[in-house]
């Protein structure tokens, strides 16, 4: 593979790590497999190459969108690979993709994984200076944010672009192999960490007067989303057995669920703003109640004399 | 608190400029697995708190510990609810604490909803189709279109800020004197929206299956149909619990959920669920 020079791999490996942090913040479109394609194009020496394979990423992972920071296999790094060993080492961009990408991928999503847990110790950190009142510190801590990022990315894309495909690959059957209980534990303590998230809000939050909401919230989500899973993997499993079955299924869409909690929080600001008008405005309270009793009065006067 | 009023902090168009700035270019760097935004929302909008409180008091400490907890939502959206945050902590101090944590947690889930419906799956899926398109044939004219919508959407994120404080502004207006009921209306929400919250993204559950002789149980089977996703429920019930416990912080509570979590996956009994 020394058909990839050094400042190639650099300005490859800082672009990988560039395109994380763009992803994060303003989203310019940097950071999309176009992109890679095109930019990796650039510095491989070839642009048409590079945008071809970036284009036919692209439309492989069209519609697929982050959600809830969940770690999916990226097309960016798959195109930044395919690229520079198409036209680097002549390799076939399929064949770029399978033997570099996916490996690439697989690790990215190991190094994911331990950058958002290496925030959470600067998350602490914050925690600390707010006591100190070190404001400085406070910012410093969420700044150095950037590190695990950037290296999330930038480590996986160097090692694939200066040693190729089989030391990825040995290094991800090495983490799958020797380290699997951890690589499997530090995804289910991620699975399991905003629950912390959620304990210590709800510290901030008059949770027990407002406990029965609290219910509500859950099980109705908690339902729902199960009938929607269940639904959608339903559907993907007869579309699998029968061409003819083209129906998607949605996944729960959480406005809905919040939507249910809006009108919740509606008629209790109601409730309680017409009780604190009864009895902060004790003078022209009752004289309206009194109004109002009369003409309900009448009206059903009337409504009897008639009968 | 008569004297505190006399020299409340009016923010400044310079303000809401830093705070776009910050949201822009720094939003997410900090995001980690137990607050996600946490730390971000108390970082953009940090310079202005320092104002409208003052360095090294209390109220300074309580509100940032305050906005330094779990938040989550689309990242072009983020301001929308901060803009709103400010217009109520401007003209209620610290007296909106508890409206503000209601507000923050009952707006981050319906608008991650939206901003991910649009900006995660809409425009991605139609810009993107149409760069594809015309890169594979060598073309790299829809790649800049695409990053000339994204500034389009850029300039939307910049100047939705001063709009929704002025929102805010009006809401506060209108429901003068009315704070409590505000506060109650709020914190009932974002009640609400951490309970659906704790029921979809704490993904876990118990992968272990006890083999009885020649037959096999499934627990997540049995759980599933006394009540779906109650393994979350019961650990973020479990981690409330120990936060009260005496002498027990945040810091300590995470490394024990994560020892415990590496070590019951280790065992095969807890696992990531899809």
């Amino acid at each position: 593979m020394g058909t990839i020079a050094i400042w190639q791999v650099i300005i490859l490996t800082a672009y990988s790590m560039y395109q994380i942090m763009d992803e994060l913040t303003i989203q310019s479109s940097l950071s999309q497999p176009v992109w890679a394609g095109l930019i990796a194009g650039l510095v491989m020496g070839d642009v048409k190459t590079g945008l071809i394979i970036g284009g036919s990423l692209q439309l492989t992972v069209l519609g697929v969108g982050t959600f809830g920071g969940a770690s999916k296999i990226d097309a960016n790094s798959g195109t930044v690979m395919a690229t520079a060993f198409a036209i680097g080492a002549g390799m076939k961009p399929e064949v770029a993709v399978a033997a570099l990408g996916v490996p690439v991928a697989s690790l990215m999503i190991q190094t994911d994984i331990l950058a958002r847990f290496a925030n959470t110790f600067f998350q602490h950190r914050v925690d600390k200076m707010i006591d100190q009142d070190n404001y400085k510190g406070i910012e410093r801590n969420y700044l150095y944010g950037v590190f695990p990022w950037t290296l999330s990315r930038g480590i996986p894309v160097f090692l694939a672009l200066a040693f190729g495909g089989p030391f990825v690959r040995s290094a991800v059957a090495y983490m799958n192999d020797n380290l699997a209980w951890l690589s499997n534990g530090l995804a289910t303590a991620g699975a399991l960490l905003p629950a912390v998230g959620f304990a210590i809000l709800l510290r901030y939050l008059p949770v027990k007067k407002h406990f029965p909401y609290l219910v509500i919230g859950f099980v109705v989500t908690a339902l729902f989303s199960t009938v929607y899973s269940n639904i959608g993997l339903l559907g993907t499993t007869v579309a699998g057995m029968n061409k003819s079955f083209t129906t998607a299924f949605a996944s729960l869409p959480m406005l809905a669920i919040a939507l249910i909690g809006f009108a919740l929080a509606m008629i209790e600001y109601k409730r309680s703003t017409s009780s604190e008008t009864f009895s902060a405005s004790s003078t022209n309270g009752p004289k309206k109640e009194v109004d109002t009793e009369n003409s309900e009065e009448q009206d059903g006067e009337i409504h009897g004399d008639e009968i | 608190m008569e004297t505190k009023s006399n020299k409340k902090y009016q923010l400044t168009d310079k303000d809401f400029r830093q705070i776009n700035i910050r949201s822009l270019f720094f939003n997410q760097w900090g995001w980690n697995y137990e607050r996600m935004q946490g730390s971000g929302y108390l970082y953009i909008m940090l310079p202005q708190l320092r104002k409208m409180y003052g360095d090294k008091t209390k109220d300074l400490r309580d509100i940032m510990k305050m906005q330094n907890q779990f938040f989550n939502t689309s990242n072009f959206f983020n301001t929308i609810i901060q803009g709103i945050d400010l217009a109520i902590e401007e003209k209620e101090g610290t007296k909106s604490l508890e409206t503000v944590a209601g507000i923050k947690s009952g707006l981050m889930g319906p608008f991650a909803a939206i901003g991910d419906s649009i900006f995660a799956a809409l425009v991605p899926a139609i810009m993107g189709a149409i760069a594809a398109n015309m890169a594979v044939q060598g073309n790299a004219i829809g790649a800049f279109l695409w990053m000339a919508v994204n500034f389009v959407i850029m300039w939307f994120r910049w100047v939705q800020l001063k709009f929704a404080y002025k929102q805010g502004v009006n809401l506060v207006t209108a429901m003068q004197g009315q704070l409590n009921a505000l506060t109650n209306a709020a914190t009932l929400l974002g009640v609400y929206v951490v309970g659906a919250l704790a029921a979809t993204m704490v993904n876990t559950k118990i992968i272990y299956v006890a083999h009885l002789g020649k037959m096999a149980v499934n627990f997540q089977d049995k759980i599933d149909m006394i009540m779906p996703k109650l393994v979350p429920a019961l650990i973020v019930g479990g981690i409330y619990w120990l936060l009260g416990r005496k002498r027990m912080t945040s810091t300590r509570a995470i490394f024990i959920v994560i020892i415990v979590a590496v070590a019951l996956s280790a065992l095969g009994v807890l696992g990531k669920a899809m």
